[in-house]
C-alpha cells in the first residue's frame, strides 16, 4: 500500500487511508492525527483532491472538510516517517474511537 | 526542505462555471442550448465575432467567449435567415464555447436554432457590451489565475501583506494573535490560498471554512473575528513580504545591515523575504510589525540601509585624508 521514493532527500513515504468514522475529520479526530505526527521528526503532508495541507496543523487538517469516505494521502519527509504512518493506519482502522 | 504544494495552472472552465461565478455580477440567462453547458473555454480574452459574421474565419479567436453587441445583432438583423443560419452553423461547428448577447437584446431566430442544434449555450445579459466586457475580463482572469497554497499565515500590517513561514510550532499563529491585538488583520492562517492576478499580483486569501478561526496552542480554536471585531479579519490581500520563522540555532547568520535582499518565490513572482530565527525573550510581532513598516518605507522609495551606508561614504569622502577625528 505505502510506496518509497528515495530519491529526494531523506525518504518519502506516502500511504492512502480511508475516512471511515461517520462524522469524518473533524476537531478530535484531526487532534489525534496531530498528536501522532507530533511524535515523530518527520514532516507530515496530507492531501485531499487536490488540496494539500500540513499534517501537524489542526486547522489545515480540518480545512480539508474530510467527510465518511473520503481518500487522504499521508506523505512523510524524514526520520520516522515510517513509524508514523503505521500508528496512522491503526488510527484510521479504529476509526478514531467513533462511531 | 519541506515539500511545498505544487502550483495548479487553469487552462479551461466550463461554461456553466463561468455563468455560476458571473450570475449575479453579469445579469447573464441562458436563452437556448441548454445541452452544451460543459463546453470548454479556453482563453481568457473575449472575442466579438463581427468578422466571422461576414463569412472571414482566418484567425478567429474560437477558443473565447463570443460576445454579440447592438454591431453584430444590426448586421445579423440585416442578413437574410438562411443566410446567417448558414454563417452562424458555421461558427458554432467550430467549437466555441458559447454565445453571448449584450444590453438584453433580442437574439435572431437563426441564432437559437443554431445554439440548439449545435449544442452552444446561447446567453443573455442585460449589462450594456462595455460593461459585460469590463466585468467578464475581470472574472476570467480570476478564474484562469494560477494558484497555489502556501503553509504560513497571511496578516495585513498596515496595508502591507506579509506571509508568515515556517515550520509547524514555531510561533507563527502566537505572532499573528500580537499582531492582531495591535490592531492589524488577519487574512488567513494555517493555509494560504494564493493567486497570481494580471501576471503580477499574489493576492492571497483564507479558505471559506476557516475564515476568521485560528488555532492556536493551549488556547485550541478561536474566533478573531468575534473576539476582537471585525475589523481585525479581512477576506483578501496582495502579499508584499514573506517572513520565514527559524528554530534559533547558534551558526545561524542573521542579515545585519539589511543591504542585502533576499527573496521568495511564490508563482514565479520574486516577493521580498526575510528570515527571522526565534529565540525566547524576541518581540516577534514586533520585529514584524517593523519589518512591514520598512518594506511600506522601500514601496515609496525610501531605503533606510542604503540611505545610511550613503551617509557614512560621503562623510568618510569629505574628511581629508589622514586627518584626526
Amino acid at each position: 500500500m505505502s510506496t518509497t521514493d528515495s530519491t529526494s532527500q531523506g525518504s518519502q513515504i506516502s500511504v492512502e487511508l480511508i475516512v471511515k468514522n461517520r462524522m469524518g475529520i473533524h476537531a478530535r479526530p484531526a487532534a489525534m492525527i496531530v498528536r501522532i505526527a507530533n511524535r515523530f521528526p518527520a514532516e507530515l503532508y496530507v492531501e485531499k483532491d487536490d488540496e494539500q495541507v500540513n499534517g501537524k496543523s489542526i486547522m489545515g487538517l480540518m480545512m480539508l472538510a474530510a467527510g465518511q469516505g473520503s481518500k487522504l494521502r499521508f506523505t512523510t519527509l524524514g526520520e520516522g516517517g515510517q513509524d508514523m504512518l503505521k500508528e496512522m493506519e491503526k488510527l484510521f482502522e479504529r476509526k478514531f474511537d467513533e462511531p | 526542505m519541506p515539500l511545498r504544494p505544487r502550483p495548479k495552472i487553469i487552462d479551461n472552465i466550463t461554461v456553466l462555471e463561468f455563468l455560476n461565478a458571473g450570475r449575479d455580477s453579469l445579469k447573464m440567462s441562458v436563452v437556448a442550448g441548454e445541452r452544451g453547458m460543459k463546453n470548454i473555454v479556453r482563453d481568457k480574452s473575449i472575442n466579438r465575432p463581427a468578422l466571422a459574421l461576414t463569412g472571414y474565419y482566418k484567425s478567429f479567436a474560437t477558443k473565447r467567449v463570443q460576445v454579440f453587441g447592438a454591431g453584430e445583432i444590426a448586421y445579423l438583423r440585416d442578413t437574410k435567415e438562411d443566410k446567417q443560419y448558414k454563417v452562424l452553423t458555421e461558427i458554432a461547428q467550430r467549437h466555441i464555447p458559447c454565445m453571448i448577447v449584450t444590453r438584453g437584446l433580442q437574439p435572431t431566430q437563426p441564432m437559437i436554432e443554431a445554439a440548439n442544434e449545435n449544442d452552444i449555450p446561447l446567453i443573455r445579459t442585460t449589462l450594456s457590451t462595455r460593461d459585460f466586457l469590463a466585468a467578464s475580463t475581470l472574472l476570467l482572469e480570476n478564474m484562469f489565475a494560477p494558484r497555489v497554497s502556501e503553509h504560513g499565515t497571511l496578516m495585513d500590517v498596515k496595508g502591507i501583506g506579509v506571509l508568515i513561514r515556517g515550520d509547524s510550532g514555531v510561533g507563527k499563529s502566537e505572532c499573528a494573535l500580537a499582531l492582531v491585538e495591535r490592531g492589524y488583520s488577519l487574512v488567513a492562517d494555517d493555509k494560504v490560498n494564493i493567486k497570481l492576478i494580471n501576471e503580477k499580483d499574489l493576492v492571497g486569501t483564507s479558505n471559506e471554512i476557516n475564515r476568521g478561526y485560528m488555532e492556536c496552542r493551549g488556547l485550541g480554536i478561536i474566533n478573531i473575528a468575534e473576539l476582537f471585531g471585525i475589523r481585525s479579519v479581512r477576506t483578501d490581500k496582495n502579499i508584499n513580504l514573506v517572513i520565514t520563522f527559524t528554530a534559533w540555532k547558534e551558526t545561524d547568520e542573521e542579515e545585519r545591515t539589511g543591504l542585502e535582499s533576499d527573496n521568495f518565490e511564490i508563482l514565479g513572482i520574486q516577493v521580498p523575504h526575510i528570515r527571522f530565527s526565534v529565540k525566547p525573550g524576541r518581540d516577534l510581532a514586533r520585529l514584524v510589525e517593523v519589518a512591514s513598516m520598512v518594506q511600506a518605507l522601500k514601496l515609496i522609495g525610501h531605503d533606510s540601509a542604503k540611505e545610511f551606508n550613503e551617509r557614512l561614504i560621503n562623510q568618510m569622502k569629505t574628511e581629508e585624508p589622514g586627518a584626526l577625528i
